[in-house]
């Protein structure tokens, strides 16, 4: 059996919310709740969701930034929360995180040679050949002239600010990076570079990453497997492909119509919306409910819009208000399933699951009707 | 559209690059160009931007990020700031040139016809008010509505732009309103006046897709519902591709492309476009993360205060050759109601080079 190098196990972060002069705990957010997944070597999960679903959470989780309310970090097999501290050192190496903002996340007051060399600094590490010479190679690794070194990030542009950031994260020799919506502040022209880049360091350094984007195309672009996130959990994963040409998920679906093409025939919206091919973006109503209070049964029940369908029109079928649908492989003739009831005890059960499916990743679903899209007349009016 | 009243208004307007779109042009920048004071310099951040907007109709304005969107649009509301200057050009509102102008006059045949409605809406709606305060303001002060009329008004405002409970959130704070919601309110805002013109300034960029097209959607509604003239100011093709009837391609300040949309996307007519099109991931087309690589544009946007010579896109350009260092390309008419500023548009025209066609969401119905 081959040994994800990441793997998450029902993974928690709550964060309490305080109120008044006392700063008394009013209640919970639920940034993260019972999220699992595995991360291959040379492989890319991307992640996908609405803001607000965690995603941001769960990476600043994984390089140890936030430490986890509940359930384990795994690598290559080790819980991470059972490490000594040598062992804990290891992994601050061994994960490392590019940010979203290329314009905040360097520090203004140092060159890019010590912005790039300062992890040496800090984890008391001499790279064979000397700093300097390291951080040279850096550079010319992420395509930047080496001869810059003594410059300051604002006599860079957003795109090189963001190599900048890779540079440093890489200094360690990381195993796995991830990325925080890293080409989100980009022009498109520049982005492409940027993600160009990535996969060729995926290739060469056999690195794996955790790639957290809003951005869909930029995700199928560079992800071989897709995780979707709503309120704090994965509610579809599957290979990329799987996930964009059949998604099971009525948010994934949604998440999916909405994002608009570079296609005129497809309208986003206005009375050609309802005649464009594929029936014109399915439009969810209102915003997402608080991850403080997330709905019972089905979280995402109060915006689906395939339950009132389902229903006949008023009423949602009474298992998605009633009860939370695992992540698992949808049924076959695309069902009803059974399902545990909400118990709020059922992460070790998302797990379980996955376990069994041997071979390739499979493409999983948490919705008790997970089937492709039915025919577009059914979709909006 | 609106066939008889778009000849007339087509001739009258026909002498500036042979481009006309259909409708009558309710507002119309003629040549404009802006330059900031800076340290280094006259700087010149947009030159020789053209473009008209008819009543129903949406011009989309693409461009990266520094190209002059969102100082050309300051610039026709009368809102630089201090540092700038309008050195050339004229915006016509039903043909009255507003420049000629005093600032306050321009703003305030602005306030009355054109409202805008900007990229951050938590930046853009005063913070100390209630969201109620900042739409029944205008309406009291410009319309000279009684404060029973005017909070009603609002109250159908919100409601109108879809914000639930509309009669309880009149009295909350911009902060208490999600993004989506505040860009709304937003919208409420810029319509209370009933202006002819909208302009919006990257509405979405901070919105996730399913809220963007929430926003979307209600723009083009409203659009259509009060035959307003859209000006939608974006970086996304996608947005373009699904909402605009018109577009004008910004770069490093100038127009380098402007036609119907259809035509731009099924055949660019300048090599900017045409690179900015296949630069798009698609989360419609194959891929699954294996060796594919993203077709780029080399090096980035020049800055205005450093603009490359002869045409300022040739350092990135597929297609320069040598006159293209040396001599600025002109806009002119390439076919028709379209324009480009390439010396080689006409060859670029032609060889209809286009992203493979995307696939939508039919994959997903079978
Ligand atoms: N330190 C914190 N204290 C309290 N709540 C927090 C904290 N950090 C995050 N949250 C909340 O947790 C939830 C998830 O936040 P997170 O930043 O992970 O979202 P995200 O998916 O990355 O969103 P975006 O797409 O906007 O970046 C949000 O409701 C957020 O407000
Ligand atoms: N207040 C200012 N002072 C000097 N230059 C400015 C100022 N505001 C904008 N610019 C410059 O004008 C150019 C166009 O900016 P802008 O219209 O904001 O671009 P965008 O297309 O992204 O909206 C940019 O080069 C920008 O740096
Ligand atoms: S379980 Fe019900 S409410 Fe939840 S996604 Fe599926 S159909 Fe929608
Ligand atoms: S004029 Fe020359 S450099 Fe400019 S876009 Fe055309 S071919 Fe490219
Ligand atoms: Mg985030
Ligand atoms: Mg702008």
């Amino acid at each position: 059996m081959t040994e994800h190098v990441l793997e998450v196990r029902d993974l928690v972060k709550h964060f309490p919310v305080r109120r008044g002069l006392l700063r008394r705990t009013v209640g919970t957010v639920k940034a993260v709740d019972g999220v699992s997944f595995g991360l291959d070597r040379g492989r890319t999960l991307g992640l996908v969701g609405e803001s607000g679903s965690g995603k941001s959470t769960l990476a600043r989780v994984l390089v140890g930034i936030e430490t986890p309310t509940s359930g384990q970090v795994l690598l290559d097999g080790q819980d991470v929360a059972r490490l000594s501290r040598a062992g804990r050192k290891q992994l601050r190496r061994d994960v490392q995180m590019v940010f979203q903002d290329p314009y905040t996340a360097l520090n203004p007051r140092m060159s890019v040679g010590e912005i790039v060399g300062e992890p040496f600094a800090i984890h008391r590490v001499r790279p064979p050949g000397g700093r300097a010479a390291a951080v040279g190679e850096l550079l010319e690794l992420v395509g930047l002239d080496p001869g810059h070194v003594s410059r300051y990030p604002h006599q860079f542009s957003g795109g090189q600010r963001q190599r900048i950031g890779i540079a440093r994260a890489l200094a360690l020799r990381p195993r796995i990076l991830v990325c925080d919506e890293p080409v989100s502040a980009l022009d498109v022209s520049v982005q492409g570079q940027v993600v160009n880049l990535l996969q060729d360091l995926q290739d060469e350094l056999g690195l794996s990453y955790l790639f957290v984007a809003h951005d869909l195309g930029v995700v199928r672009h560079i992800a071989h497997e897709v995780a979707v996130m709503y309120l704090g959990r994965v509610v579809e994963r599957g290979p990329s492909g799987a996930v964009y040409d059949g998604a099971l998920h009525p948010y994934t679906q949604a998440l999916l119509s909405a994002a608009p093409v570079p296609d005129p025939s497809v309208r986003l919206a206005g009375p050609s919306a309802a005649d464009a091919p594929g029936g014109g973006a399915i439009v969810l109503e209102g915003d997402p409910p608080s991850p403080t209070d997330p709905p019972a049964g089905c979280p995402f029940h109060t915006r689906c819009w395939l339950a009132p369908l389902l229903g006949g029109g008023r009423r949602i079928p009474e298992p998605c208000a009633a009860t939370r649908p695992a992540l698992e492989p949808p049924r076959a003739d695309g069902g009803h399933r059974t399902a545990t009831h909400d118990d709020g005890e059922q992460h070790g059960h998302e797990h379980a699951r996955d376990e069994h499916t041997g071979g390739g990743p499979a493409h999983l679903a948490a919705c008790h009707f997970a089937r492709p899209l039915p025919a577009p007349e059914r979709v909006g009016s | 559209m609106s066939g008889d009243t778009s000849a007339a208004a087509a001739s009258s307007a026909a002498d500036h690059d042979g481009v006309v779109g259909p409708g009558t042009p309710l507002l119309e920048v003629r040549d404009l160009a802006v330059e900031f004071r800076t340290p280094e310099g006259n700087v010149r951040a947009v030159d020789g931007l053209s473009y008209r907007v008819a009543a129903g109709r949406t011009l989309a304005v693409v461009g990266e990020s520094g190209s002059g969107k969102s100082v050309s649009s300051l610039a026709v509301m009368g809102l630089l700031p201090d540092t700038a200057r309008v050195t050339h050009g004229e915006v016509l509102l039903a043909g009255e040139d507003l420049l000629s102008l005093s600032r306050r006059e321009h703003r305030r045949r602005c306030g009355e016809r054109i409202a805008m409605v900007f990229q951050d809406a938590l930046a853009a709606l005063n913070p100390v008010h209630t969201v109620g305060y900042q739409l029944t303001e205008a309406l009291r002060r410009r319309r000279g509505m009684s404060r029973r009329d005017a909070g009603r008004r609002a109250v159908e405002l919100l409601d109108l732009v879809g914000v639930p409970n509309a009669r309880g959130r009149v009295k909350d704070y911009p902060h208490q309103f999600s993004g989506g919601m505040r860009q709304r309110v937003m919208i409420a805002t810029a319509l209370a006046l009933d202006p002819d013109v909208l302009i919006a300034d990257e509405p979405t960029t901070a919105l996730d897709v399913t809220v963007q097209a929430q926003v979307l959607r209600l723009l083009a509604e409203i659009q259509a519902e009060r035959r307003m003239g859209l000006v939608l100011i974006t970086h996304d093709l996608g947005v373009v591709a699904g909402m605009a009837d018109d577009v004008t391609v910004m770069y490093a300040g100038r127009v380098v492309e402007r036609a119907p949309v259809r035509d731009t996307f099924g055949a660019p007519a300048h090599p900017y476009t045409r690179a900015l099109l296949h630069s798009i991931p698609s989360s419609g087309a194959g891929g699954d993360g294996e060796g594919r690589r993203l077709p780029v544009i080399p090096g980035r946007p020049p800055s205005p205060a450093a603009l490359p010579t002869g045409c300022a896109f040739h350092p990135r350009c597929d297609t320069a050759r040598d006159v293209c260092r040396t001599d600025p390309p002109p806009l002119e008419a390439v076919a028709v109601d379209r324009a480009s500023a390439c010396h080689f548009a006409a060859e670029v025209l032609a060889s209809h080079d286009v992203p493979p066609p995307v696939e939508h969401e039919e994959a997903a119905h079978d």
